[in-house]
Parts: structure tokens; sequence; C-alpha cells
């Protein structure tokens, strides 16, 4: 084909794209059967032909019920609120408390509208949404992306179902729309996420703007993850990276070993606020937040997920395993109730002021948009006709490194981490004496594990507390642990490195089942066939400092390689041979220069 | 919405799990292999895994942000090969991010939709940045996907094959929906596949990394293991 035929190829498609949006589904519109879903909400076929009849049950549960009957008595209270937004009478603190508990769904259109100030930017721009709209019909070169993603966007959603239906045409129009007003980001897969929730509460103009608020207003900029190179999603990825060292090393050091890098579970946490990543009730809670407290929530959240479930995770031993539980497993059941997860994202926020890292490191120059909105640039010949250009601009390029890059470090820290660590899975067993006292946050923070605190009663009624002080561990409560799961720098933390100080030394311990369980990977420790085992981490430091302090994962963090050149492990039988027997153990002198490096 | 049909043609699968837990487990080879799948947006890439890994269709398969990752075990006379699959985004926008999973691939399918001329071209493209950028060893498939829809077919047959001869690509038209040629495009690649023994000093031939017991291997996609 030549220039002139695929330019007339491509303004005939775009037509053609734009008409069936416009003519919906009233008028013979042309819709492939398999385009349109058969009304099946009712029935699922699994692999075999059976269908199964999944119908909602046809009595409300008495927890349900009582939820329903709270959300009515708050709506009262927001629509009180409502009345009087803006005025004194509304204290940040009041606003914050309650959208926290959750925004009554009923008044989502309009809170939502009103947290991201849609009123302003719709008023002070009247007719540019219009205007973009005839742009796109003239102009787009995004119809065909945004087209096949409409065609897959919460089609399981009863506004999305039907080809062509009022919302589906909607979406169309937000996206090609905004691809013309924004042209630097243009459109982004990702994005019909954003404008579907969207628009589930607003028009269509109204999510126009919001969409516009999100990416470009600083608090959540957005712009940023979209544009080419997707510069804010790397800074954003060695952030979340970054918290993972320093509150959840093991968990970290589990996904390294895997090779699971969090750019392959993360996207959707980061691009479209966990949609489609959580179930879409607790997705709703979180949007709440966000559009309340801005980008510094999906950092927070995602380390809650992780937190919350890092139990689970770390019994996963591939990455398949890990990815689909993060990506499906989650999705369809977050196993924890919508309160419970939104207290410990709060909690996990205080923990991330506490150590600095609630807030990433500033934007790039890059990520900030630098094209002016709405002004129009006539597309390149490529563009119109869909001609990929062949190489990386230099942006792109860059991105491509730092991950590759990233990806490389983690997989060497993983196999250095293989050389020294020996058993680092074991502490994660499944029943009776699976147990850990690393005083990270890994251990103290796992709501689900409770099998975790039997463990740690049973190994401190041994003998073993004769050589380190366990006494805090061996009268803890159930309660006190979830407190301690909830707070990562409580008592039993502080405690146990005082206690630990007494001789010396901070303790680090990891026991393993006698039982090997078929689970674990056998790699993980060259003591396949040993008993319990109790590590204890005698960091040997000639420097007064709290860098010894294992409890709160630093150490292993700054200076892994001294850590584990200076651990003495202890083997217990368990039952028969109560005294505590000194297997093998290996003290040296570590390079000061190393930390530094390594800092 | 979720269209299952009886497989037409399945190999014999292996249990998830792997058959490093089968009683005859200890009898066969396992090999490892990493494999990207490229293509245009909408082609089917997800769809085509989906079938394969859980013998599932869904009309509406979300899109894929940046890549998915899963895996799926085929057993081939006595060796399994188990293949890690990196599923990828087809937007050019993600472009950029593909090359970190297209590295150290030893095996690609590249995806096109039979009834859309430019995704075929596209094909092409990335069958060239494979040439260039890839292991110069790479099996590369490439498959004509919707198949169901040869109706509205506008990439023949008989061109996608002669391009594929005249590149040395195995070829074949797939449908995920009907589970056409799905499990056998895999198992093409598999058979095309080296297979080395580690008993037999795979660690000789200088390729990949060996794998060690157990090994998840994601990180380190040798030849061969056990």
């Amino acid at each position: 084909m030549n220039e002139e035929e695929l330019l007339q190829r491509a303004v005939e498609e775009r037509e053609k794209l734009f008409k069936r949006y416009e003519q919906g589904r009233d008028g013979g519109a042309e819709i492939d059967p398999w385009e349109d879903p058969g009304f099946e909400v009712y029935h699922t076929t699994d692999r075999y032909g059976f269908i199964h009849d999944q119908r909602l049950p046809t009595k409300i549960d008495i927890h349900e019920a009582k939820k329903l009957q709270i959300e009515v008595e708050r709506q009262k209270k927001w629509i009180k609120m409502l009345k009087n937004w803006g005025s004194p009478g509304v204290s940040p603190e009041k606003l914050h408390s309650r959208v926290y508990k959750g925004i009554p769904d009923s008044l989502r259109s309009i809170v939502w509208c009103k947290l991201l100030n849609v009123e302003e930017s719709k008023n002070s721009n009247a007719g540019i949404y219009t205007n973009m709209y005839q742009l796109a019909r003239q102009y787009s070169t995004d119809a065909r992306q945004i087209d096949s993603d409409v065609n897959r966007q919460f089609r399981e959603h009863l506004h999305y179902r039907e080809r062509y239906s009022i919302k589906q045409q909607q979406l169309f129009n937000v996206l090609t729309s905004y691809a013309m007003y924004n042209s630097e980001v243009g459109y982004c897969q990702g994005m019909s996420g954003l404008a579907g929730v969207l628009l589930m509460y607003m028009n269509e103009e109204d999510a126009f703007w919001a969409l516009h608020i999100l990416l470009t207003d600083p608090k959540y900029a957005m712009h940023g993850y979209y544009k080419e190179g997707f510069p804010k999603l790397t800074r954003f990825l060695a952030h979340h990276d970054k918290i993972l060292t320093k509150f959840l090393p093991k968990l970290k050091k589990h996904f390294d070993k895997n090779g699971l890098d969090a750019m392959l579970y993360s996207l959707k946490w980061f691009f479209i606020c966990f949609v489609e990543r959580v179930p879409f009730n607790l997705c709703l809670r979180v949007w709440d937040i966000y559009l309340l407290d801005g980008e510094r929530i999906i950092t927070a959240m995602a380390y809650t997920i992780l937190k919350l479930h890092k139990r689970n995770l770390l019994r996963l031993n591939d990455m398949d395993a890990i990815v689909n539980f993060i990506q499906v497993k989650l999705h369809k059941d977050f196993l924890i109730e919508d309160d419970i997860v939104i207290q410990n994202l709060e909690k996990s926020i205080e923990e991330l002021k506490r150590a600095k890292l609630y807030t990433p490191s500033p934007p790039q120059k890059d990520e900030i948009p630098s094209r002016p909105f709405g002004v129009f640039k006539k597309p390149t010949l490529d563009k119109i006709v869909g001609i990929r250009t062949d190489k990386f601009s230099e942006k792109e390029r860059q991105t491509n490194q730092l991950v590759v890059l990233t990806s490389d470090i983690a997989r060497d820290n993983a196999e250095k981490d293989e050389t020294y660590e020996c058993q680092t899975n074991d502490s994660v067993g499944h029943t009776g004496s699976k147990f850990s006292f690393e005083q990270s946050n890994d251990d103290t923070s796992s709501l689900l594990d409770c099998e975790h605190l039997g463990s740690r009663r049973s190994l401190a009624d041994t003998s073993v507390t004769s050589t380190a002080d366990l006494s805090v561990f061996s009268t803890i409560t159930r309660s006190q642990a979830h407190e301690n799961s909830l707070d990562t720098h409580s008592n039993l933390s502080d405690n146990s490195v005082g206690g630990a100080s007494s001789i010396g030394s901070g303790i680090c311990t990891t026991s393993s089942h006698r039982v090997f369980s078929a689970h674990t990977t056998p790699r993980a420790s060259s003591y396949k066939q040993s008993p319990d085992v109790l590590r204890i981490y005698v960091p040997y430091s000639p420097l007064d400092t709290p860098v010894a302090s294992p409890h709160n994962g630093d150490l292993q963090q700054s200076i892994p390689c001294l850590f584990n050149d200076n651990k003495v492990r202890i083997k217990i039988d368990n039952d028969e041979l109560p005294t505590p027997l000194i297997e093998h153990g290996q003290i040296k002198s570590f390079n000061v220069d190393t930390e530094l490096d390594l800092k | 919405m979720e269209h299952t049909e009886p497989h037409s043609t399945e190999p014999e699968m292996a249990n998830r799990q792997g058959a490093a837990q089968r009683p005859n487990g200890a009898q066969g080879k396992i090999c490892q292999f990493k494999l990207v799948l490229l293509g245009e947006s909408a082609v089917g890439k997800s769809s085509l895994v989906l079938r394969f890994v859980k013998g599932q269709f869904h009309e509406y398969q979300e899109s894929t942000i940046g890549a998915a990752f899963l895996t799926q075990t085929v057993c081939l006379d006595d060796t399994t090969v188990k293949f890690e699959i990196w599923d990828t985004a087809g937007q050019e926008r993600y472009h950029s991010l593909a090359p970190m999973y297209y590295r150290g691939a030893q095996a690609a399918i590249v995806v096109y939709d039979i009834t859309n001329q430019d995704t075929f071209g596209r094909a092409k493209t990335w069958v060239k940045e494979l040439q260039r950028q890839a292991s110069p060893t790479i099996v590369i498939a490439l498959a004509g996907n919707k198949q169901d829809l040869a109706n509205k077919r506008m990439v023949e047959y008989e061109e996608a094959q002669t391009y594929a001869e005249e590149n040395g690509l195995l070829f074949m038209e797939t449908s995920a929906k009907t589970a056409l040629n799905v499990n056998d495009i895999f198992l093409a690649i598999a058979k095309k596949l080296p297979k080395y023994d580690q008993n037999q000093g795979q660690s000789g031939q200088g390729q990949g990394r060996r794998l060690a017991e157990g090994d998840q291997g994601a990180k380190t996609p040798g030849n061969c293991c056990k």
C-alpha cells in the first residue's frame, strides 16, 4: 500500500470506530456475537461443560446487614458535612477519619468530585471537552487501541456489559478526547481502568476532568506513570523496594530468590490504584483514601498488602504461585476484612512516616507535563497509519536499562544470599515449631499468622531460653501478638533487643520443623535432614552503634555480608535433647569499608 | 464470561506442581525453558497462554499491563519440559519493557491476528527485533491466532507460511477460543528446543546455567536441569 492508501485506510478506520460509538446499540449496530455477552450473570460453565448456578444469597447475612445499617447512619453525617463543605466546620481531621471509614457508596459520586475539585476544572475550562471530542473525531490516532480496550474493560459490570452501551460510549469518548487534550501521554493501556472506575461514579465530562486531575495535579501526578518510558513508575518501584528492604527484608529476599521483580506484580497497583488486583469493595475504599491523601497512599497500600499476606507469600516457592496469589487470588478474595485492611494501612502510614519513607523522592523533571494541554498538533504520518518507531527514545532506553539493572541487582543479591543463607525458607515451615525470632517486621507483622504464636511459645518453653532472653516471647499473648502485628515498633522488638543487649548482641533465630514438608524447597537448605535448628546471630560490631541491632531488619539491608558472617548456629533436638549444642560457628571481623559501600 | 471446551488435542500434561513430584519423575529429564509471547495489542497473546496453561478462554481477557508470568509443564517422551511463560503487553508504550522479558528467553511465540493485516506486519517487526537482539539460538514460532474467525481472514495462510519458512520459524494458525493448535504449538517448540541432561554433563555445554536441584530457575533460565 502506498502512503495515500494507508492514510485513506486510517481515516476510514477512525471514521468507522467513532461512528459505531456514536450510534451506540440502536439502529442495527454491527456487533459480532462474541462481543455481546448473553445475560449470564448467574451462571458459569466449567471446563467439563457443567453449568454452575452462582446466585447471590437470598438473605443478607447479619454481618452484612449491620454494615449496611452503619453506612446509612454515616450517610446522614456525610450529608450534613457536605452542606458545610469547605467551611471551618469540617475539620481536616474529621474528614480524614470519615474518609478512612469509607465514603457511603450513594455519596461517592459527589464526594469524589469534591475531593478532586472537578467542578472548578470543569467550569474554568467550559467547552473544552466538546472541542477535544471534535478534534479526536477528526484526528485521533489512538482510537483503535482505545476501542480494543473498551471492548474488554469491566465487561462483567452491568454498565459495560453490552457492546456500545452508554458507558462504553462514554469510556471511548473520554479516552479519545483526553488523548487529544494531553498529547504527551495520549492513551496508555491502564487508563481505561482509571476512566472506567471514574465513569461508574461520574458523568462523561466530569470523568474527563477527574482523569485530568489524577494525571496532572501534583497530589496524584499519574502523568508520569503513563508517559513514554514510565519515569514515575521506576521512581515508585525503587521506593517500594526500599520499603520492602527496610520493613520486610525476608520477603524481599524471598522475592529476589524467586526472580520476582516488583515490576511484575505491582503494575496495576501503581497504574490504576489496585483496580483488578483487590476486590472492588476494598478497591473503592483505597480510592477514597487515595483521592483524599494522594500518591503516597499507593506505596503505603502496596506495603500493607505484602505485610498482611507475608506469611502466605513466604510459603509459596515459585514465581508463578506468588504472582498468581498477588494478582489473581487477592483480587477474588483478599482474605481480610476491609476495615482491618484500612486500619493496617493507617498503621503502615505511621510506620513509614516514622522511618521517613512515607514520601518518595521528589519527581524528576521528565515526569511533569511539559506540553501545554489542549493545543492541537497534527499527528505525523507514522502515527496516523500506525507505524511503530524502530528505535527507543532516549527516555525509553534509559528506562529499559534501569529495569534490567534493577533485576540484575536483585538476582545478584539473591545469589549472594543463597551462598550465605541456608535456611531462610525453613522459618516459614508449616506447622508446629515453625518460628522465627528475627526482629524485622517480617516476623511481627503478619496478621494471618496464628500458628506463629503457638510455635513461639513452644520454643520458648524449651530450655533454649537459657541461652537467650526469650522471656518476652514466652509470656506474649495472642492479643499482644496481634497488637505487635499492627504496630511493629512496639515493645516486642524493643524488649528483645534490650534483653539481648545484655549479652552484647542482637538475636536472630530461625527454626525449622523436623518434618520437612514436600513444599519446602530442598535447595533452601543444605541441612536437609537436620532437626530443629536455632540460629543465633551474633553481630560482632566494633562500632558502638545501633547497627548491631537487627530489630527492624536494617542490618541485613545495610551490611548483608557482615550479618551472615557472624552467625552462630545452635542445633536443638527439640524434645530429646533440651541442651543447646553449638554445631557451627563463625565469627569474623568485618570490613568497615564494606558497610560504608553498601550504605 | 468464560468458555471452556474440551481439549481437542490435549497432550499429556504434567500436574502443575511439576514432574518432580511424580513417582516416576526420577526416570526422565526435566528441562526448563523461558518462553516469551510478543505481538500487537489484542491479538490474543494472553488468551493463548490462558488456554495452554489453564484450558480456559475469556472473551474479554483483561489487557496485560507490563507483563504476566505463568508456567506450564508438558511431557515429551522421556522428558518433562517446563515452560516459564512471559506474556507481554502489546501496546507500543510498553515496548521499552519488553527486552527485560525476552532477555535470556530460549523460545518466543510471535502472535498476530489473522483478521488484521497490520498485526502481521507488526509480527514481522518483532521477529526482526528478536533476530537482532535476543539470543541467537532462540526458537521462534509464529502464531496466526483467531483462526475461529477465518471467515474474516485478512492474512492468507500461505503468505504467513512462506514468511515463516524464509525466516526459519515454526508456524501454526491457532485459536485460543477453540483450542486449535494451542498445545501443539507449544509442543512443537518443546520438540525443537535442545534438551541436555544434566547427568550427561550439561554444564559442559557452556550454554545457559546449570540449575541447582529445586532451583526455580526463573532468574537463571538454564537450558536444562536434573
